[in-house]
């Protein structure tokens, strides 16, 4: 271990110790390397954030040092002869000696203990939760090899390792891959061509800045972030109704394209509605928080199901941006982390007070009318909230407040309740039960608008009367509405309380939008709601926001984080495995970059390290089987959509229509059962049957199926990484889903179609020449085209004899040379290295 | 475990040729369908952690290798079925004493009645078997196997509406999210059968009702092969199982084969092991394809069969057929069979609904009991039937003579279970005279899960899969076998 860094950036280096070194000895103890893996592995199970038993907890350094239950305090720095940890866990006697669970300590851990206590006892904070500092630039044994920053972090963790890098990819293979990383389409032969004539790095980076300045760019990138943002047009429980939210979709492949940067596109998706004088892009970003599911169960509890959507914000956002599993908190605290379990009540306070509750018409959305009809529904739109407002005030009079208490004081009765809409019942009654003086303003409001909506009232009667008419005209005009966010009026705030045991009618202490205390402070000047927690996850000094999507990006290209439990930078998360590199990677996107993602993607890609040949040698593989190193370059399966857009841009069946509703390409019939929501697949026409992966509607119950099939999520909640799998489902899939089979077709026609006439008059092998290279990007070796041929040859023996056959595999005509090679086709659209990037 | 680690390993091309010409024998089948065995970059956390998830040798012994779960989806009443309740006779049409309902909230669909009316049940109840167990007019079938079953009727559930209720039994939490029974079992136990999916699930046709969600079989964060495989009725038993027209078996077979010369060159080019495991997922794909209509084809099942199943079992895709072809799965030592039907949702109508429930499923329920028995296999098998909830015992809607619904009621409802490990001719647990509350040995759902995972060996706080850094299970943090249902 270099003593410059371990000057530099101990905690770094206290990291480092731990993956490279194993165990340390000598005297020097320190906590995060020596100390905290114990006590997580063996001590806070019964001594943490869930049990504190006999009240010690060692999670944090003020809960070790004070007396617990027995008055004894567990940890004396600076004395190990009176800290009671010491003496339990070295204790002859097993019914005193802890922990109780296990084999005792070893003398190692003990002498560990005893040597860190005597040093003072000092506490360290988890690496994720300090800000990065900028790492020096680490010497590497090659320095031609580096082509940019990263490759010193690499080369030199290689050097250490005494591994080589493998050569730079061959051109073509290089091409592929960076096209389906970049835009997840592959190149057209023209493409592969114009870049690989002259090899140059000029030719490489020209085509990366072409792919970034694609369309396709900000399709591929969306597809990934909906699995973050939960995105799908369907509302999720029960009879998961349809949901009109696609212009979220188009949004974020907007804000791609666009290149917003990643602090905006922050801010705009949690708080676009609270910045001043917001654009109707700002508040279709805040749709990403209604992505949450709606229960229109008939008899359910609006209030739980709104609470569940709040904790569903509260999680999804610390996953997302903070990759920490902060929804452990939600009903205690943190078993590793260093988060209480108010700390989670004060993340929900800041989502707690928008107008949305788990209602059927998902209000509050925002009207697209169609051209024309902008006046007249904007019009109704002011009229309704009028009346409504009018309602309100009549419902706030002395004489019908007094009214309202009366009733509250008949809710008892069903048939008093039973005038209530059934999904609010429970909620109404539980107000009616608080004492007036007791209630929140929110809880105020709230049973005046209910009372409002039933009570029997002439005046009331015709203000609903024509408030109804007013909402038929308005629904006919057939606005598009998208679900947002918007803050509840000053007068309607809802209290947040921490909730025992996560419990949301177990209502314990009220709390304030706050952030833990383990983590910077929210700026003095932010407000203290969504719009100042979004420009928190964003400010400079932030340990987590940039490393976290950092990371997220270098697994989309190289298949594995260097954090490779995205979703957990914490304590139990596994450690990274080029620490250096992370900081200096997230500092670069926040301050050379300007938080560019296309900036931070083009210096990954334009990298010596990402830039290897994948192939590997079974040294190597023994060595490092999951290429944790980086001694070659990434290969693995592509992505369920792109697997879908692949197959059609080969076989120049992909349409490349954007945005708009979602469409519905063919599936197998039978899938969405229905019994009364009536919903139904209704198959698209035209260009919409081919349409890229991320526009196919997505319904969370029954999502699509060859989508699942291929690992992506059902999009009920958020996901940080989609666990690839290899099943005999997916083999059926590409072979026999019609999707893939007519793939197979549109490609056999094209091999024949686009190959040159030559001398030779059956230019099988020219056909064969064209597929592969259509699919894979390169040509084939003689040895690929041996088996291919032998293929075409069988298939083609056999449909000269069965022209029905021909007709069936090749979709329209019985030439039995069209009909081989679309069996050619079919095999070659399931090839590993289709399916996977190389 | 330690194919797995042998198998990433390089071998030489020999070695690997001659490995494909044996058919893909144990070492690649092991990796197809055994779960955990997730190969190449794949992996829920890292190498190391991926293996441990996996349960080398069961926590207990083992009281049964499979488990049939018969979901009767929509809440079936257990004051018409198993619970009989004389009190309601005598109290017809008399209200809900307070001192019963206890204030306990009520779903908002009854909320609002100014009435709650107690409902007896029109359908009579005779006692059965050397137990002596009630059971109503409407099970004839089930009543004569009533020696075999374990009775549970004091099951109680936190959930009033379908969708969490239904999301909770079967995955332990009532948000979305979770792995499901059958792929916790397929994720710690594996598979026993080289052609056929560790966790199939089987939906009669063409039912109304409450609807179902892939959630239902659905892998939560574990990896996606151990999901549930819908096996379905009609031509394409699972989805895209059948090659494509124009395409028959024989030249499949040989398109496969070519594949293979193609991935072997590939393979040798770029020594990546994914290539294998891919070649040995298209064989086994291959080979699904004759396995699985193998399996649903019932053409061989000899006449006494279809007598004992009853007539319906020849029509693919009905609760009788499922229950025949689950009988076929056990044989093939397929881990978990899951079926749902659908319709027991009696709001209103109840007599007749629930008429036609039960002539839907009581012989073929019975009927799978006792083939199985026949066949020596309920020895090692496990079959539950139950719902997600019950329903009340007062009228929701109108109550006529011969009419009337019954509301969601979480706090008590029956199942019944039996096959090995399990009592027989057993009734645990009691509701109070009105059948309204538990009055002893409350059976909670977290229970029943732990139970169930305790009969096929698993500690169910031991079989765990790290996720967000917290170690989840199927029973979240609660969970208590029910040791007094053990044999």
């Amino acid at each position: 271990m270099p003593k410059r860094i371990l000057q530099t950036t101990g905690l770094l280096a206290a990291l480092l110790a731990m993956l490279w070194v194993g165990c340390a000895d000598g005297d020097e103890v320190d906590f995060n390397h020596d100390i905290r893996p114990i006590l997580n592995e063996r001590c806070v199970v019964c001594h943490g954030g869930i049990k504190r038993q006999g009240d010690l907890s060692l999670l944090f350094r003020v809960d070790a040092m004070q007396p617990a239950e027995s008055g004894k305090q567990a940890v004396v720095p600076g004395n190990p002869g009176t800290s009671e940890l010491l003496r339990r866990v070295s204790h002859h006697d097993p019914d005193e000696r802890m922990p109780q669970e296990g084999p005792p300590l070893n003398a190692e851990e003990i002498s560990k203990f005893r040597r860190w206590i005597a040093q003072g006892a000092p506490w360290a904070d988890h690496w994720a939760y300090v800000s990065p500092t900028e790492p020096e630039r680490p010497a590497v044994s090659d320095p031609a090899w580096p082509r940019n920053g990263l490759d010193y972090f690499i080369l030199a963790r290689l050097d250490q390792e005494n591994l080589a890098p493998s050569p730079r990819a061959d051109c073509p293979t290089l091409v592929r891959r960076v096209s389906l990383d970049l835009i997840g389409l592959p190149p057209t032969p023209e493409q592969v061509a114009s870049v690989c004539d002259d090899s140059s790095s000029a030719r490489y980076e020209t085509f990366v800045d072409s792919l970034l300045a694609s369309p396709r760019y900000g399709e591929r990138w969306a597809a990934m972030w909906l699995d973050l943002a939960r995105y799908a047009d369907s509302k999720g429980y029960e009879k998961d109704i349809p949901r009109t939210i696609w212009r979220f979709r188009d949004w974020v492949i907007d804000a791609f394209n666009q290149d917003m940067p990643f602090d905006q596109f922050t801010i705009e998706q949690l708080a676009g509605d609270l910045l001043p004088d917001p654009t109707e892009a700002q508040l279709i970003a805040t749709a990403f928080h209604r992505n949450t599911m709606t229960n229109t169960e008939g008899g359910t509890d609006d209030e739980e199901f709104r609470v569940a959507a709040v904790i569903d914000r509260v999680n999804t956002t610390w996953e997302v941006w903070q990759g920490t599993s902060f929804a452990c908190t939600q009903c205690h605290g943190h078993p590793y982390d260093p988060f209480r379990h108010e700390d989670y009540y004060a993340s929900f306070a800041f989502f707690n007070n928008t107008a949305d509750w788990d209602q059927d018409n998902e209000r509050p959305t925002l009207p697209l009318f169609p051209e024309g009809n902008e006046a007249e529904g904007l019009a109704l739109l002011d009229e309704i909230e009028a009346i409504e407002k009018r309602m309100i005030e009549i419902a706030s009079t002395p004489e019908m407040e007094e009214a309202r208490r009366a009733w509250e004081g008949q809710l008892d009765d069903p048939q008093v309740v039973g005038k209530v809409l059934g999904t609010r019942q429970n909620e109404v009654r539980r107000i009616a039960q608080t004492p007036e003086a007791e209630r929140d303003d929110a809880q105020r409001a709230h049973i005046r608008y209910i009372y409002a909506e039933i009570v029997e009232d002439e005046q009331m009667d015709a203000l609903r009367q024509e408030r109804r008419a007013k909402q038929i005209a308005l629904r006919d005009i057939k606005p598009i509405l998208t679900p947002v966010m918007k803050e509840v009026p000053p007068t309607q705030r809802r209290t947040t309380h921490v909730f025992e045991r996560g419990n949301f009618l177990l209502r314990t202490e009220a709390v304030e939008p706050g952030v833990p205390a383990s983590m910077p402070p929210l700026p003095d000047d932010a407000p203290r709601n969504r719009l100042g927690l979004s420009q928190w996850l964003v400010s400079p000094d932030h340990p987590l926001t940039a490393r976290v999507m950092v990371n997220r990006f270098w697994e989309q290209l190289f298949g594995i984080g260097i954090v490779e439990t995205l979703e957990d930078f914490g304590t139990r998360g596994l450690p990274p495995s080029h620490p250096e590199l992370l900081d200096w990677l997230a500092l670069q996107f926040m301050h050379e970059h300007q938080w560019s993602v296309k900036a931070l993607l083009k210096q990954i890609v334009t990298s010596a390290t990402y830039q290897q040949a994948s192939s590997v040698t079974p040294e190597v593989l023994e060595r490092d089987p999951r290429n944790r190193l980086l001694a070659r370059g990434p290969r693995f399966r592509l992505a369920a959509e792109q697997i879908r857009d692949q197959a059609l841009a080969v076989s120049g069946l992909l349409s490349d229509e954007m945005f708009g509703p979602s469409v519905m390409p063919p599936q197998p019939p039978g899938l969405w059962q229905n019994p009364y929501s009536g919903a139904r697949w209704q198959t698209s026409d035209g260009q919409d049957r081919y349409r890229r992966g991320l526009y196919t509607y997505w319904r969370r119950t029954v999502p699509y199926p060859s989508m699942v099939t291929f690992d992506s999520p059902s999009r009920e909640f958020c996901v940080s990484r989609r666990v690839r799998t290899n099943t005999p489902l997916q083999a059926l899939v590409t072979l026999n889903d019609p999707a893939f089979v007519e793939a197979a077709q549109a490609l056999a026609r094209r091999m024949l179609d686009e190959t040159a006439i030559g001398d030779d008059p059956v230019p099988v092998e020219d056909w064969l020449t064209t597929g592969y290279k259509l699919a894979l990007a390169r040509d084939p070796s003689a040895e690929t085209l041996f088996p291919l041929r032998t293929l075409y040859d069988e298939a083609a023996q056999h449909y000269a004899s069965s022209p029905d056959d021909a007709a069936a595999m090749t979709g329209q005509s019985t030439n039995p040379e069209l009909a081989a090679l679309t069996v050619v086709a079919n095999a070659i659209l399931n090839l590993d290295g289709f399916v996977m990037k190389e | 475990m330690h194919e797995c680690h042998n198998y990433t390993t390089m071998h030489s091309r020999r070695d690997f040729l001659s490995r494909l010409g044996m058919g893909l024998g144990g070492a690649a089948l092991a990796t197809l369908l055994n779960p955990g065995l997730v190969s190449g970059a794949a992996g829920p956390i890292a190498g190391d952690d991926r293996i441990k998830g996996i349960l080398k040798r069961t926590h207990f012994v083992p009281k049964v290798k499979r488990v049939i779960y018969l979901f009767q989806s929509g809440g079936p009443s257990q004051m018409e079925l198993f619970d009989y309740k004389p009190l309601l006779d005598t109290m017809h049409g008399e209200e809900l004493p307070d001192s019963v309902r206890k204030g306990q909230r009520l779903t908002s669909m009854t909320g609002f009645q100014n009435s709650l009316p107690l409902a007896r049940s029109i359908f009579p109840f005779v006692q059965h078997g050397q137990s002596g167990a009630w059971v109503s007019d409407l099970l004839p079938y089930t009543a004569r196997i009533v020696d075999e079953l374990c009775l549970i009727k004091s099951m109680h559930t936190e959930a009033i509406n379908h969708d969490p209720a239904i999301t909770f039994f079967q995955t332990g939490s009532q948000i979305a999210g979770r792995p499901s029974i059958g792929s916790w079992l397929s994720y710690g136990l594996g598979s026993d059968n080289e052609n056929l999916p560790a966790f199939v699930v089987l939906i009669t046709k063409d039912k109304g009702g409450q609807p179902l969600y892939s959630r239902l079989w659905g892998n939560g964060f574990l990896p996606s092969l151990h999901q549930g495989v819908q096996f379905r009725s009609g031509k394409d038993p699972v989805l895209y199982l059948n090659n494509p027209d124009g395409v028959s078996a024989g030249s499949r077979r040989k398109m496969l084969d070519r594949l293979n010369d193609l991935h072997t060159l590939q393979h040798e080019a770029l020594g990546d092991p994914e290539i294998e495991s891919r070649i040995a997922q298209y064989e086994m794909a291959y080979r699904m394809q004759t396995s699985v209509p193998e399996v649903m084809d019932l053409s061989d099942e000899p006449d006494y069969i279809f007598d004992l199943y009853g007539n319906a079992a020849r029509e693919p895709g009905t609760y009788a057929a499922n229950c025949l072809l689950a009988r076929r799965l056990a044989e093939r030592d397929v881990k978990f069979i899951q079926l749902y039907h659908q319709g027991w949702d009696h709001h209103g109508g109840l007599p007749g609904g629930i008429r036609q429930q039960c002539k839907e499923t009581d012989q073929a329920s019975a009927a799978l009991v006792l083939d199985l028995k026949q066949r020596g296999m309920l020895d090692d098998t496990l079959v539950i039937w139950g719902g997600e909830f019950g329903r009340t015992n007062y009228c929701q809607g109108r109550l006529t003579a011969d009419d009337y619904g019954r509301d969601h009621h979480p706090r008590c409802f029956t199942i019944w279970m039996t096959g090995g490990g399990v009592k027989k001719g057993f009734s645990y647990g009691e509701t109070d005279e009105f059948g309204y509350n538990v009055v002893r040995d409350p059976v909670h759902v977290h229970n029943f899960q732990a139970t169930l995972m305790y009969l096929l060996g698993i500690d169910h706080e031991r079989l765990t899969f790290k996720h967000q850094g917290r170690r989840f299970r199927l029973t979240d943090v609660h969970g208590e076998v029910v040791e007094a249902v053990l044999a």
